[in-house]
C-alpha cells in the first residue's frame, strides 16, 4: 500500500460514514488534501457531515473539486459500461464521476460504493486507480505510525470505526489487516 | 476507454462475498423496526439488505442517501463493504 499519494477524492458513502467517526480527522494525517466534488457535496445533509465538511473546508484539508465537461462525460460512459457487466454492480454518476478524477488526477478514490471499488479489477483503463475504503484508510494510518498500536489489541481502531458507523469490515479483511499491522508495528518492538 | 474483461476468479470471489454481507445483513437486521415502516420505507429497506445498493434503496424508499443511511442504522441493518 503506497501512502506516498497525498491528494484524494470522495464520494457521498465514503464522507457519510467517516464523518461519524470519532477519529474522522485521522483522514488529513495520511491525505494533504481531500477533495470532494459539487455533485457529491450536493448529496451531504445532515448537519454532522456538513458541519464537519464546512470545518474542514475552512481549514483547507478538505476541497470543493468543480468537475469539468470531459470528466463528467467520462463517467457517463463508465456509468454505461458498468451496467454491461453482469453480476457487478453498477456504478453511478457521482461514483464514477470520482473514478474518472482519480485516474486524470493521479487522486486516491475514497469510497464505500461495490461497483466503484471494482471498477479497476473489470475497466480496463481503470487498472491503475487507487481506490480505498475506510479499511485502507485506517490501515494506512497504521502502517505510517500516526496511531498508536496496542499490540494486544490491534484492531482497536477499525472496532471503533464499526461501533461510530454501523459499516462493518469483513473478517478475512479484518484478519488481512491484522497480520500487516503486527508484521510491521508489533514484531520489531 | 476499453470495455471489461470480467476475470472469473474475481467474480466468484465477488459473488461469495457479496453472499456472506447479504446473510449478515439478514441476520443483524431489526425486523420488528423493518416491519413497522411505512411500505415505501420498508421495501427499500429489504431491497438494501438483499442488494446493499443504498444508491437505489434510498431512491426507492424517496429519500435523501444520507437519511436512508441514518434508517438503515435505525434498523441496525450494516452497510458491509
Amino acid at each position: 500500500m503506497s501512502v506516498e499519494r497525498r491528494f484524494a477524492i470522495a464520494d457521498t458513502c465514503f464522507l457519510i460514514d467517516w464523518a461519524r467517526y470519532r477519529n474522522r480527522d485521522l483522514l488529513f494525517k495520511i491525505f494533504d488534501v481531500v477533495f470532494v466534488s459539487e455533485s457529491v457535496l450536493r448529496e451531504i445533509k445532515s448537519e454532522t457531515t456538513i458541519s464537519w465538511i464546512a470545518s474542514k473546508l475552512a481549514e483547507n484539508k478538505l476541497a470543493l473539486y468543480t468537475e469539468t465537461e470531459e470528466e463528467l462525460e467520462e463517467a457517463r460512459k463508465l456509468v454505461e459500461i458498468s451496467r454491461r457487466i453482469p453480476h457487478i454492480p453498477s456504478i453511478d454518476l457521482p461514483e464514477a464521476l470520482c473514478l474518472s478524477i482519480g485516474r486524470r488526477r493521479n487522486y486516491v478514490v475514497l469510497t464505500e460504493n461495490k461497483g466503484a471499488i471494482m471498477a479497476p479489477e473489470f475497466v480496463e483503463g481503470y487498472r491503475d486507480v487507487v481506490v480505498w475504503r475506510a479499511l485502507e484508510v485506517l490501515l494506512a494510518a497504521h502502517l505510517v505510525g500516526e496511531v498508536y498500536v496496542d499490540c494486544n489489541n490491534p484492531l482497536k481502531y477499525f472496532i471503533e470505526y464499526q461501533e461510530d458507523t454501523l459499516h462493518i469490515f469483513s473478517q478475512r479483511d479484518l484478519l488481512e489487516v491484522r497480520h500487516k499491522i503486527e508484521r510491521t508495528r508489533c514484531e520489531q518492538k | 476507454m476499453k470495455e471489461p474483461g470480467v476475470n472469473k476468479n474475481k467474480l466468484r470471489k465477488w459473488l461469495e462475498e457479496e453472499e456472506e454481507a447479504r446473510r449478515i445483513r439478514r441476520e443483524m437486521a431489526d425486523w420488528e423496526y423493518i416491519n413497522k415502516q411505512p411500505p415505501r420505507i420498508r421495501e427499500a429497506l429489504k431491497y438494501y439488505i438483499e442488494t446493499g445498493d443504498i444508491r437505489r434503496a434510498s431512491k426507492l424508499a424517496g429519500l435523501e442517501i444520507e437519511e436512508f443511511r441514518e434508517i438503515l442504522r435505525k434498523a441496525r441493518v450494516p452497510v458491509i463493504v
